[in-house]
């Protein structure tokens, strides 16, 4: 199972710069980070996935001062991320809610070729599981801690998903 | 696999709207310019020339020195005030900000022409807490140096 490498190093002087009010740090940080936050936003939002990415990069570039770690920066770019991108998401998502059992096992080879129709099938909630666990090689725990749902929970729905998948791909 | 994913990409014009939304104090416009992207952007990038057009305030604009993308350059107002500017330009893009002031300018091509989104304001302490009365002020200013850079391009 291939998780994507880390996204390049940000100097920690760059972040402190732009949290003093340097403009020019600011737009740096800015392009640091909007491949990043492109990354986590487009198979959330889908074809909102730019709206989204700004929202979230505002958003981000809002509330730098917040951020403590620069080190962190990252970590807490994503949680800002993939919350704009399901709330940018929700507001044009299909009135039907897919079926989270809909979720591929992760690694699962149909998931490479079938990604976008996949995704496209889901509700923006259940991307942003997928986004965190696959892409982001989030386990459970970090995962239902971002989206501020019970470990427990998470780890049954992932249960059931990979099981029901299978069932619907591999009869 | 990741490879198959889609990904979110961010042009010039909406890496401007990011700046503007997170940065007190200024005054932000974009309009479609009918003319074609390397039309525009070779006037607007020429910054010694077009700049002080664009900003009536501005006298002169002079680039001191160049590294790249990254440049300094010193500016005169018409009151005789001067500052010194940090400037980063490529294609479609352009940050300049000095001690007290801050400026960008974005372009992309759409149809119909180019999206041209122009950015001005102050770098104050404190600007923060008068932003919400400063930016619907400042943003119709916003709006002049586009329409001064296409009425030049039309008069060409």
């Amino acid at each position: 199972m291939a998780v994507m490498t880390g996204p390049p190093e940000i100097d920690p002087a760059l972040v402190r710069a732009a949290q003093r009010g340097d403009r020019i740090a600011v737009a740096d940080l800015m392009d640091a980070l909007a491949p990043y936050v492109g990354r986590v936003c487009g198979p959330i939002a889908l074809h909102d996935g730019p709206d989204a990415a700004q929202d979230a990069l505002i958003a981000i570039l809002k509330n730098l001062r917040g951020l403590r770690d620069p080190g962190a920066i990252y970590g807490w770019a994503r949680a800002i991320a993939v919350r704009e991108a399901v709330r940018v998401a929700r507001k044009t998502a299909r009135a039907a809610p897919a079926d989270l059992a809909d979720i591929p096992a992760r690694g699962d080879p149909q998931l490479a070729a079938d990604v976008r129709d996949v995704l496209a099938r889901l509700t923006p909630e259940h991307r942003a599981v997928l986004v965190l666990r696959d892409l982001e090689g989030l386990d459970e725990q970090a995962t239902s801690a971002l989206l501020n749902v019970p470990a427990g929970t998470v780890r049954s729905r992932l249960f059931r998903a990979r099981r029901s998948f299978r069932k619907a791909w591999l009869p | 696999m990741t490879q198959d994913w889609p990904v979110a990409e961010l042009d010039p014009v909406r890496r401007m709207r990011v700046i503007a939304a997170a940065t007190p104090g200024v005054g932000y416009a974009e309009k479609l310019i009918p003319a074609p992207f390397n039309t525009v952007w070779e006037a607007a990038s020429d910054l010694e020339r077009e700049l002080p057009r664009m900003v009536t305030d501005l006298r002169s604009f002079e680039i001191t020195s160049a590294r790249g993308e990254r440049m300094t350059a010193r500016a005169r107002g018409r009151l005789g005030q001067r500052a010194r500017f940090d400037v980063v330009l490529r294609p479609g893009w352009c940050m300049m900000q000095s001690r007290f002031l801050i400026g960008g300018m974005a372009a992309v091509p759409e149809a119909g022409g180019t999206r041209f989104a122009f950015l001005g304001g102050l770098r104050l302490p404190g600007i923060r807490l008068l932003d919400p009365v400063l930016r619907p002020a400042i943003s119709p200013l916003a709006l002049r140096p586009i329409s001064r850079l296409e009425q030049r391009l039309r008069a060409r």
